[in-house]
Parts: C-alpha cells; sequence; structure tokens
C-alpha cells in the first residue's frame, strides 16, 4: 500500500508560510489548517524557532524530539504542562472550578518522576496489549453497530455521527459509565483540550470552564458510586486500587478524580480525530479505500495501516515542556524556564527518519517509529486501545460502505482552533452500502 | 534479590551481566533496573511499543519460546530491526530454565 497523499501536493505546491519564516506563527489558523510546509521550513532553517507570538520554543526535528522525550528531568511534562493550561486566564479559570467544579484538579499524569511513576503503573495495565486483542468483539460490535446504523442512510457526518460517538461509546464502556450523553461528553472534551490549545479568548475561557465543572461534578459522583460500592469497571479499579509504597498506599480523591477526567477525555478526543482523519482520506482518496478492502481480511496490513496514518495524520500536534536547567537542543542553547512545544506532527515528517514523508507507504519498516503517541516515560497510555479502535473502524467501513465521498468541498474542511492537535470540526459524507 | 543470571549485550558490545534476577520479573525491568543501555521500556511492559527489543542468543531461544500473535504485531512496527530471534524483552519472564540467559540488544532510538 503505498501512493503519494493529494495534500502533501498541495502542501507542498501552496506553502502557507509565506515570506519569512520567522514572521510565520503556529497561532495562525491558516497555518494550524495546513501545517506542513511550516514543519519542513523550521526543520530546515530553524529547528528549535522561538515563536514570539506563542512564546514557546517550537521544536521540529525527530531527533531534538527524541532528546527531550528521553529526558524528563531537564525537560520537564509537568513545569511545561502547568504554564500552558489556560494560560493568559489561569488564576480566574481555577477560581471557577474550584468554587462550581468541586475543586481544582491538576492532572496526576503530568507529572514528572518519582511521583509520575507512582500513578503511571496504576494506568499502564489498563490497556495491555494483550487485554485490548480481549476487547476486539467488544468493540467490533459497537462499531459495526454505528456503521450499520447510518448505511442506508446514504450520508452524514463523519465526525458527528461516527467517530466522536464510537470513540466515546468505547471508553465510556471500559470506565463504566452508563447511560451518558454524547454530546455531553463532546462538549466536556472539547473544554478540556482547549486548555491546552492557546486559541481560546476569555469568554470562550468562561464556557469551557463551565463545562469543566459540569464534567468533574458528574465524574465526582461515578467516583463516589464506587467509593461506597465498588463495580467491575475502571473507575472502581482506580478508586480501589493498592500502590506498592507504605506512605501512600492509595490514590487520594483528587488523583482519582483526574486520572478518570484524563482517561475519559484523551480516550476519546484524539482517538476520534484520528478517525476523522481516516475517513477524509477515504472520501478524498477511494483508491485508498479500495486498496484497504482487498487486505480487509489480513490483519498485519491493517495494522501497517493504521501506524502509517498515524504518522501521516498525527491527531496530536505538540505538547509542551519546561526546560528545568540551561540546556543545549539542536545547537541552541536554552534558559532553565523556556516553554517548548514539541511537534511531534513535524518529528512525524522528518525527512531523516521517514523517506518521503508525505507519502502514505504501509511498508515502511520504521513504521512504529513515528512519535504520534509521544516516546519515553509519557508515551500514551492508551495506544493500543486507540490502534484497535481505529484498525476497527477502518475494517469495518471498507466492508460495509462504498463509495465515500466528501459532501463539501475540500476547502470548506475547517480544523479546531488549536496549537495542541489537528482535528477537522464537521466531516459531511456521502456513501453507499456495499453491494 | 533473586539468584538468576542474565547476560546483556549492548548495541555498543559492552556485555551487562546481573547475576540476582529473579524469577518471575520481565527481562525488560531487569534490564532497566540495572542500567541496560537502550532497552526503554516506555509503555511500561504492556507489548505496545516494541522499545525493550532484543535477539535472543540462538542458543537460548529454543528455551526462551517464540512470540505471540500481540507480540509479533508490535514487532512488525520495527520490521526494519527484525530478526528470526527478536523478541520484546517485557515479554520474557524468568524462570529458573532461563538461568544464564544470554540477549542482545536490539538497535533502536
Amino acid at each position: 500500500m503505498s501512493m503519494d497523499s493529494s495534500e502533501a501536493q498541495v502542501q507542498a505546491a501552496g506553502c502557507p508560510v509565506g515570506g519569512d519564516l520567522l514572521e510565520a506563527t503556529l497561532t495562525d489558523p491558516v497555518v494550524q489548517a495546513r501545517p506542513n510546509a511550516f514543519y519542513q521550513a523550521l526543520r530546515s532553517q530553524d529547528p528549535v524557532h522561538f515563536d514570539a507570538k506563542l512564546g514557546m520554543y517550537l521544536v521540529s526535528r525527530y531527533e531534538d524530539l527524541q532528546t527531550v522525550l528521553r529526558d524528563p528531568l531537564t525537560f520537564s511534562v509537568q513545569k511545561g504542562y502547568a504554564e500552558q493550561y489556560a494560560k493568559g486566564f489561569a488564576a480566574e479559570f481555577k477560581e471557577i472550578v474550584t468554587r462550581d467544579g468541586g475543586g481544582f484538579f491538576t492532572d496526576a499524569i503530568m507529572s514528572d518522576p518519582p511521583y509520575h511513576t507512582r500513578i503511571r503503573k496504576l494506568m499502564e495495565k489498563a490497556f495491555t496489549a494483550h487485554r485490548v486483542k480481549l476487547l476486539e468483539p467488544q468493540i467490533t460490535a459497537i462499531v459495526s453497530g454505528m456503521i450499520e446504523r447510518m448505511a442506508d442512510k446514504g450520508a452524514g457526518d463523519g465526525v458527528k455521527e461516527f467517530a466522536v460517538p464510537m470513540t466515546i461509546a468505547i471508553i465510556c464502556a471500559q470506565l463504566g459509565l452508563d447511560h451518558f450523553d454524547a454530546q455531553r461528553i463532546q462538549r466536556w472534551s472539547i473544554a478540556v483540550t482547549a486548555q491546552i490549545g492557546r486559541m481560546q479568548t476569555r469568554e470562550q475561557m468562561l464556557a469551557h470552564a463551565k463545562d469543566i465543572c459540569d464534567l468533574q461534578n458528574y465524574l465526582i459522583a461515578r467516583v463516589r458510586e464506587r467509593e461506597a460500592e465498588p463495580r467491575e469497571d475502571m473507575i472502581s479499579d482506580l478508586v480501589h486500587a493498592r500502590i506498592d509504597d507504605p506512605e501512600h498506599p492509595k490514590l487520594t480523591f483528587s488523583e482519582v478524580v483526574s486520572s478518570v477526567r484524563a482517561l475519559l477525555i484523551a480516550g476519546n478526543e484524539t482517538t476520534a480525530t484520528a478517525l476523522g482523519n481516516l475517513l477524509y482520506i477515504f472520501a478524498t482518496q477511494p483508491e485508498m479505500a479500495a486498496r484497504l478492502y482487498q487486505y480487509v481480511d489480513d490483519d498485519r496490513m491493517l495494522n501497517r495501516f493504521v501506524e502509517e496514518l498515524l504518522r501521516l495524520e498525527p491527531p496530536v500536534r505538540g505538547l509542551s515542556r519546561m526546560v528545568t536547567r540551561e540546556v543545549e537542543l539542536g545547537g541552541k542553547v536554552l534558559p532553565a524556564g523556556a516553554h517548548l512545544l514539541l511537534l511531534y506532527a513535524s518529528a512525524n515528517d522528518d525527512e531523516q527518519e521517514f523517506p518521503c514523508p508525505r507519502s502514505f507507504d504501509a511498508n515502511r519498516g520504521n513504521l512504529g517509529r513515528h512519535l504520534s503517541f509521544g516516546a519515553g516515560i509519557h508515551r500514551c497510555v492508551g495506544l493500543s486501545l486507540a490502534r484497535m479502535e481505529i484498525k476497527v473502524a477502518a475494517r469495518e467501513f471498507v466492508r460495509r460502505l462504498d463509495h465515500i465521498k466528501l459532501a463539501i468541498a475540500p476547502e470548506e474542511i475547517t480544523y479546531l482552533p488549536t496549537v495542541a492537535t489537528r482535528s477537522i470540526e464537521r466531516l459531511p459524507l456521502t456513501f453507499a452500502r456495499r453491494a | 534479590m533473586g539468584s538468576l543470571r542474565v547476560t546483556f549485550v549492548q548495541q555498543d558490545g559492552v556485555e551487562k551481566t546481573v547475576a540476582d534476577a529473579e524469577a518471575g520479573a520481565s527481562l525488560m525491568v531487569v534490564a532497566r533496573t540495572n542500567g541496560v543501555e537502550g532497552i526503554f521500556g516506555d509503555c511500561g511492559g504492556c507489548c505496545s511499543c516494541a522499545t525493550c527489543h532484543v535477539y535472543v542468543d540462538p542458543q537460548w531461544q529454543e528455551r526462551v519460546g517464540p512470540a505471540d500473535e500481540v507480540e509479533i504485531s508490535t514487532l512488525d512496527m520495527v520490521s526494519d530491526l527484525q530478526r528470526s530471534n527478536s523478541r520484546l524483552s517485557c515479554q520474557i519472564l524468568l524462570r529458573p530454565e532461563l538461568d544464564g540467559v544470554r540477549v542482545e540488544v536490539a538497535p533502536g532510538e
């Protein structure tokens, strides 16, 4: 399976940077929507580039990202994340959620060792590759059911009616959240991820803070229920987990709430973005869907297809770190306190690591070395679940549907305004049931 | 403290032998706790990331055993480095008959 992405041709031809690289900024929605030429310019001209408007150094080369990701003490997630969170409105945001949302629960998992190790150990066993393999029939049933309900309508929104409700249904089943309202959870997800997106106005922050209060009050009630009476679900597992640490044998209430929140939000939002990208490719490159249909019973090729999709179109564009001591990176000396945005999407595009990076090539020998899940101690904890969801969705989609087309012009596709992810907002499609 | 012996051959040729590994521990954990270079184990031993890739010494291959289906699909993500004796060290749990086992650390990131 190998072909040039038409997106690549558009991006190489119509460079959105326009003129001097140093004038361009990742805060520009045009750059956010079509970023690859900008990334290319960063890598070749100024691989650790200070984006003055963002107030952050953009780290763009694969090798430099690896350096950062392998040294979590020099490059702190905890400090970088805290600096990014609700930036510009942090005090007001904190006051609102403390007053109306049961508290300000810092993300326990977005921390540094040794504290991080304790939290991470509890979360990583939930989604081992072997455990996720056992979930495949259950995930297939959810996905197939959703596609079946859409199939005869002939049209629908690939993001709003498929990707988002599908990933929400799957993570809610794992966490043990029944009778959930998918639209509400999607709103909460957007509100949470907007806090690291750097694009919200004060009015938007106020609306997001209100949604986050709603989310936290909902989760607090679910956690309290499990404290009173454990169930067979992941929230109960976290509430009652015993840690091998005599001084802190259990997670605190705040750690439980923040961990459940992280699993719920990260567990649906980024995977939904990947599914949106998948359907966009099916709709704009029908030969890809046709090719995939030939491999519909070949698990190895399906896995390779998913991995290359993740490399080519990573849902998470970039996450932050803060430098804790003066350090040289990519030929530049960074002072303690420098705030970095690690551009995973640019690393995946680095021609030094992935030849012809804008080409979709599922036969690459180093497929798994993309950075879409990050790397090092903070590598995505739900990566096996995400891969499985995308694989099942790809397989069941091409198995059941054909003639998948965009119902709007490609130029009308819009992306969420954020530096953290690259997410299609709505994706109107037409399709037919496969004969 | 256990009593099992394990030898890791790093990419730089340096051999690291651990003489007090415990039965039940994975080779990945033994490598990480003893500072073996090139074994990262990013995913924490969940068979999902292929950053603990080793080549099992051919003399030990039969006793160590083959990778299962899930491990094979994770190894396929680094097929450029894959050999017939490739294993993910997080999936090899030490047991008495592996006393003395020898593995080479695969090149990686």
